[in-house]
């Protein structure tokens, strides 16, 4: 047995010979082969460790076929669901079927978005007399859209509505019933489609060529190289490549229902609550946080202490705020300190559960002293909200505060940097800096603002749902990813000296006939003769 | 003033590079195939300086703003126009797979450019502080995520807009009239966009006018499937970018507004979007409804890209409403 190679690939010799192409070659070969034997017989030596590595690989490969088993269970599995009748082993059954339809998804997914746009278009969470004077029965939007449609189908809270979450409950089911019924099973195919006994079933293939002359080992060789599993029973060769490709999309439909599962979590089980606490004063966790969903289970951490030590503000040069720090204590039921941490937007304080951010902030008194006497609490209260632009006022009164309008200093303020400071008779007197301890001279009265004292705004939750939802966000990121990977398959058949190669691919259909030339390319042209 | 100066001058450059690249395009279209072949790859090279210039102009920002350049409409404008000549230059480089990406992500880049440093924003190009929300390591991942995500899906369904325009368009003799009248018809559709239109369909006309006197029907058919291939994995990659770019805004909310997902109205559209381009890839998955409908599909997800990359911060409302028109 003679083989003649390519000698750029000489490399992928092997000689095997147990290799069943013994067919007798016809007889003007042998001349031309002669030469090339030696040829071989030199490389042979530095080969010969390659060759025992690369036989031994493929053997290896061939010795566990997890497909005989996989086509076997799969059998089994459908006979015993042949065997059970009966309607109610039938309905959920029908129910599946109907459920993992791709149609009905489509329609349920285009039925999600639209509500969820029809949410951003129609005002959500207003009074109904709004919506009474948004969509009048007399000229209703569109010819029909009126206030008794939104109440009727719950559009003035889309995103709790009936509807909509009854739309998210049947995707779910969907996406369940897609998984079962569609998608498990292909994957059982996928790896059932093992082996191709005939040349026909490999030409039907997306891919498909024959090679004259060729030898399925080398085959095996040049695509276990290229990153394919390859498996070889006798004549005929499988490969795959990019499996995980076929099994993320179950990965992302079971990341999808975890997100609803951690959803339906947060949603049933959450605490929320907002405070605005000036800067010294302290409250307990339990008061601010209130129950969102039946399944709301207070727990130890709720009676925890939160003393707001400090409050402050950061500013960029141009005098906008550039952040908000809040410095907090947490204090036991004994009153000892269990934790201390400056929050700030972007880095909130986690704690037993309940995780405190720091969301607002507000103007809570000026510290202001008179001709040295005081320093005096004035509160400051909210004067006009403005969008973002928040203005807070103060007074002073002067002279006897029984009379019946009394005259006195007012005193304004955007933010806790600069106090803006008005006289009696309202005219503008000036502008401090708290901390500055400058006075100012109105009326022959020295005032000094002493300080200014904030109020942060927090937001306490709780929300067993997080971490539900986080696992599916990862698995989610995770199995969009590896979904782009092709999960491509290859078979081939040795049929006397041709090699009948064929294959398909799920995902980059345009490239794998590329790809594949490329590699059928590397396979070595076979020449056999016998040499007797 | 230093930095200024100089994104001035890179602005200037990318713009007027990829101002004369187009011009090429359109040269092309005029001018005899054969004479245009070393042209068309000077524009290539034209991309890529765009892309160099960008990458300075967003680099320039960066370093004297003292955050990530994402911070207001202006910023991702640039930044979209960035993904676009990287889009390109990828399937530039990817010399092999010849796919008719850059017919649409060269016209693309100009465009969102022209619009970025037009008079239109006007007090957008100033560096914005960063309000407290922003401050955070997240924005550097949610943003490019979302923008790279939206600059793929834009051209992935741009080319099923091309597909669709294509498949219906009658073959006849009547050949510039009947162009002439799609694009006008489109124009009028999406007036918004009509500039890729033009250049989409100039490139395509390239392509079959060299093969006009083979048989034109068997080059359509290739150029469809071509058409719906590319489309589908660069709408696949995009879903990826635009997955993790929501996912990622998702923990950061967490992180900042206390709730992993509020509804408002940037996210709900950004959640619409991606609902239809998941519609889109299970309608790619099933073959009954291949083609044409998978196309219908992502022409309509291309203009909720647009209504909930623009829509939204036009109106200004919700808490996306950072560098929105009306907050000027």
């Amino acid at each position: 047995m003679i083989v003649t190679l390519n000698p750029k690939i000489l490399h992928f010799s092997k000689l095997n010979p147990q290799s069943p192409l013994s067919r007798p070659s016809p007889r003007f070969y042998r001349t031309r082969t002669i030469s090339l034997t030696t040829n071989c017989k030199l490389q042979n030596p530095q080969d010969g460790n390659k060759t025992g590595s690369i036989t031994k690989t493929i053997s290896l490969s061939d010795s566990a076929p997890p497909v005989t088993e996989e086509s076997s269970v799969k059998g089994g599995g459908n006979g015993g669901g042949g065997g059970g009748g009966g309607f109610l082993k039938r309905l959920p059954r029908k129910v599946l079927s109907v459920l993992s339809n791709l149609p009905l998804a489509i329609t349920e997914m285009s039925t999600i978005a639209a509500l969820m746009a029809l949410g951003t278009v129609i005002e959500q969470g207003e009074t109904p007399e709004f919506y009474f004077e948004k969509y009048p029965e007399d000229s209703p939007v569109l010819g029909f859209f009126t206030w008794r449609w939104i109440f009727a189908l719950g559009l003035d809270h889309m995103y709790s509505a009936p509807i909509f979450l009854g739309m998210l409950a049947l995707l779910a089911a969907s996406l369940m019933a897609c998984t079962y019924t569609t998608q498990i099973p292909l994957v059982k195919v996928a790896r059932r489609w093992s082996f191709m006994k005939s040349d026909d079933a490999i030409k039907k293939q997306d891919f498909a060529e024959s090679l004259p002359r060729a030898s399925i080992q080398d085959l095996g060789v040049i695509l276990m190289g290229d990153g394919y599993e390859v498996f070889m029973k006798g004549p005929s060769l499988y490969a795959f490549k990019g499996l995980a490709g076929r099994f993320a999309p179950i990965g992302v439909h079971i990341a999808m229902i975890l997100i609803m599962v951690g959803g339906t979590l947060s949603a049933t089980g959450s605490f929320r609550g907002s405070v605005t606490v000036p800067q010294g004063l302290n409250f307990v966790m339990g008061d601010v946080l209130g129950p969102i969903g039946f399944l709301s289970v207070p727990t130890d951490s709720f009676n925890t202490e939160v003393h707001v030590n400090r409050f402050t503000m950061d500013y960029y040069d141009s005098g906008e705020v550039s952040q908000f720090h809040s410095d907090l204590s947490l204090r036991d039921l004994n009153g000892k300190e269990v934790m201390r941490k400056t929050i700030s937007v972007n880095d909130p304080l986690r704690y037993g559960g309940v995780t405190i951010y720091q969301t607002d902030w507000s103007f809570s008194a000026l510290q202001v002293s008179k001709d040295g006497e005081g320093p005096f609490n004035l509160a400051m209260a909210p004067i006009k909200i403005n969008g973002d632009k928040k203005l807070y006022g103060t007074f002073l009164p002067v002279g006897d505060t029984n009379a019946p309008n009394v005259k006195g200093i007012s005193m304004l303020a955007r933010d806790l940097q600069s106090i803006v400071v008005y006289d009696l008779e309202g005219k503008f007197a000036g502008i401090r800096r708290p901390n500055s301890k400058l006075p100012i001279e109105i009326d022959g009265m020295k005032i000094v603002i002493e300080d200014a004292i904030g109020s942060t705004g927090l937001e306490l939750k709780t929300d067993p749902g997080v971490p539900v939802v986080y696992a599916g966000f990862g698995a989610l990121m995770l199995t969009t990813c590896i979904s782009y990977l092709s999960h491509s398959q290859i078979w081939a058949l040795q049929n006397g000296t041709t090699l009948m190669v064929g294959g398909r691919t799920n995902r980059a259909k345009n490239e794998f006939p590329d790809d594949m030339n490329r590699l059928l390319d590397q396979v070595p042209e076979l020449i056999k003769t016998s040499v007797d | 003033m230093i930095f200024s100066i100089l994104e001035h001058i890179l602005t200037h450059i990318s713009f007027s590079v990829v101002s004369i690249v187009l011009t090429i395009y359109f040269l092309t279209l005029l001018v005899n195939l054969d004479e245009i072949i070393g042209f068309f790859d000077s524009s290539d090279k034209g991309i890529v300086i765009t892309f160099f210039g960008i990458t300075g102009l967003l680099f320039t920002r960066w370093i004297y703003s003292g955050h990530f350049p994402l911070s207001n409409l202006y910023e991702s404008l640039i930044f979209l126009s960035w993904a676009f000549s990287i889009i390109h230059m990828v399937s530039y480089f990817n010399k092999k797979n010849k796919n008719h990406l850059n017919a649409i992500t060269a016209p693309s880049a100009i465009f969102i450019q022209g619009f970025a440093t037009s008079g239109l924003l006007n007090n957008m190009p100033q560096s914005a502080i960063l309000v407290p929300a922003l401050q955070s390591q997240w924005l550097m991942m949610h943003v490019s995520m979302m923008i790279l995500g939206y600059g793929a899906l834009l051209c992935g369904s741009l080319l099923s807009i091309a597909l669709l325009v294509i498949t219906f368009r009658k073959v006849g003799s009547t050949f510039w009239k009947n162009n002439r009248k799609t694009k006008f018809l489109l124009n009028e559709l999406f007036s918004f966009d009509g500039l890729y239109y033009i250049n989409e369909r100039n490139s395509v006309l390239l392509q079959q006018n060299s093969n006009f006197s083979f048989s034109r029907n068997y080059y359509r058919y290739q150029l469809i499937e071509q058409l719906d291939y590319w489309s589908f994995r660069i709408i696949s990659l995009g879903f990826i970018f635009l997955t993790v770019g929501i996912l990622s805004g998702a923990v950061w909310a967490n992180e900042t507004w206390g709730s992993y997902w509020n509804w408002d109205p940037k996210e709900t559209w950004a959640f619409i979007t991606w609902t239809i381009f998941a519609i889109y890839l299970h309608i790619k998955t099933n073959r009954n409804f291949r083609g044409i409908n998978s196309a219908i599909v992502a022409s309509i997800g291309f203009l909720l890209i647009w209504i909930c990359y623009f829509g939204v911060n036009l109106l200004g409302i919700g808490l996306h409403s950072y560098g929105s028109f009306t907050s000027n």
